[in-house]
C-alpha cells in the first residue's frame, strides 16, 4: 500500500480567485483503510509568514466523525465548498507573507494523522518587487 | 505522527518565524550531553535550577527540548514564558499552581494508601509539578521571592531560564558557535534553494555576537533579497 497521502484537488484551475468567488474542489486520502480513519477536517483558512509574530484564521470549517456516526470511505471524493470573502488579500511581501490555503487532516487509529494542503491566491496584489537586506 | 506539508506550501523562507521559533529547530547538544543528563542534574539539584545563557543563545529551545522529557517521568508541566519588563507572573498563575499541587498532593495520597509502601516507596522519583518560567530575570525581587517559596512550601520543581545567575543552581550555560551557526544554517536550508552559504555566516556572526535569533532575522532579509533576484 502507498504511503498515507490527502489529495486535494480544486475544480477551477485558476491562477487567483476573485474576493467573492466560489471555492470549491475535493480531496480524497491515500494509503488508509476506511477501519483506520476515526475523523476528518478541512478547513479553508489564511495565515501570515514572515520575521514577525504568526497570524491565521479559519474562513471555513468541517468536520467528519465516524464516532459520531458518519461515514468515510477514504478514496472516494469528498466535496468542499465556500465563498471566499473580500480579505485579506493573498500577498507576498519581504517581511510578510500572506497565504491562503485548504488544509485536510485526517485522524487515524492508534494517535496518526495525516495532513494535506494545498494553496490557492485570493485576489491579484502584486507582490513586492525589491527587497534591499 | 504528522506528515510533512506538501513542498508546494513549503515556506519561502526557511528563516521564517515558523521554522527558527524555540522548538522549531532542535537543540544542539554538544557531546556526552542529552536531555536525560540534563534532567539527571536537575534532580541532583533538587528540581531547582537555571538555565543560563546571553539573548539568543537557545535557552528556550532548550527548554522547548526538556519539557517532553519531564512529561514522561510523568511531572506536569506549568510553563510561563515572560517579556520585556514583565515584573510579575500573570494573574492567577500562582493561584493555579496552588490548586494544581494540591490536586495533585491528594492523588499521590490515594495512590500510596493503595500501594505497599515496601513494593513501591515512591512511584514518580520527583516533584508532581514542574513550573518553567522562560525569562525569570524578568521578574521583580518580590515576585522571585514569592515564587521559590511557593514552590518550597508545595515541593514543585522550578526551572528557569536567565541571562545570568540568579540564586538557583546553573543546570546549562548556553552558546553559539560559528560552527554551530553554519551548520543550523545549512540545516534550516535544506530542500530549499541555498542562498545562504558558511562565508556569509562568518562574515555575518561577529556582529550579533553569539545572538543565533538576531543573526537569522538578519540571515531571512538576506535570503529573501537573493532570491527575488534570482527570480
Amino acid at each position: 500500500m502507498s504511503r498515507p497521502a490527502v489529495v486535494i484537488r480544486f475544480d477551477q484551475d485558476v491562477v487567483a480567485y476573485l474576493p467573492g468567488a466560489i471555492l470549491a474542489g475535493s480531496f480524497w486520502l491515500r494509503g488508509v483503510t476506511t477501519d483506520e480513519v476515526k475523523a476528518v477536517e478541512t478547513s479553508v483558512l489564511w495565515y501570515t509568514e514572515g520575521k514577525g509574530e504568526e497570524d491565521m484564521a479559519v474562513h471555513a470549517f468541517w468536520r467528519t466523525s465516524a464516532e459520531a456516526g458518519e461515514w468515510i470511505a477514504p478514496n472516494r471524493a469528498h466535496r468542499f465548498e465556500t465563498t471566499l470573502p473580500q480579505t485579506p488579500l493573498s500577498y507576498s511581501g519581504a517581511i510578510l507573507k500572506v497565504r491562503w490555503c485548504v488544509r485536510v487532516r485526517a485522524f487515524l487509529q492508534g494517535g496518526r494523522e495525516i495532513i494535506g494542503q494545498r494553496g490557492f491566491q485570493l485576489g491579484s496584489l502584486p507582490a513586492v518587487e525589491s527587497v534591499e537586506p | 505522527m504528522s506528515h510533512r506539508l506538501p513542498e508546494a506550501d513549503a515556506p519561502a523562507n526557511p528563516f521564517c518565524t515558523r521554522r527558527i521559533r524555540p522548538g522549531a529547530i532542535p537543540f544542539w547538544f554538544s557531546a556526552g550531553e542529552d536531555p536525560a543528563g540534563l534532567i539527571g542534574r536537575f534532580q541532583r539539584a533538587a528540581w531547582r535550577g537555571a538555565i543560563i545563557g546571553p539573548h539568543g543563545s537557545g535557552k528556550s529551545t532548550l527548554l522547548a527540548a526538556l519539557l517532553p522529557a519531564l512529561k514522561q517521568r510523568g511531572m506536569h508541566v506549568a510553563a510561563v514564558g515572560l517579556h520585556d519588563g514583565q515584573r510579575r507572573l500573570p494573574r492567577g498563575f500562582a493561584a493555579t499552581l496552588d490548586a494544581q499541587a494540591t490536586v495533585d498532593a491528594e492523588l499521590s495520597t490515594q495512590h500510596a494508601s493503595k500501594t505497599s509502601t515496601l513494593d513501591q516507596p515512591c512511584a514518580r522519583p520527583g516533584p508532581a509539578l514542574v513550573v518553567v518560567i522562560d525569562g525569570y530575570e524578568q521578574l521583580g525581587r518580590l515576585s522571585r521571592c514569592r515564587l521559590r517559596w511557593l514552590c518550597w512550601r508545595r515541593r514543585l520543581g522550578l526551572l528557569v531560564t536567565s541571562h545570568g545567575p540568579v540564586g538557583l543552581p546553573v543546570l546549562f550555560r548556553t552558546g553559539v558557535d560559528l560552527t554551530l551557526a553554519q551548520h543550523i544554517v545549512a540545516e534550516l536550508q535544506n530542500g530549499f534553494d541555498v542562498h545562504i552559504d558558511p562565508n556569509d555566516v562568518a562574515r555575518l556572526f561577529p556582529r550579533y555576537g553569539g545572538n543565533l535569533r538576531e543573526l537569522l532575522f538578519r540571515l531571512y532579509d538576506l535570503y529573501e533579497g537573493r532570491q527575488r533576484k534570482s527570480e
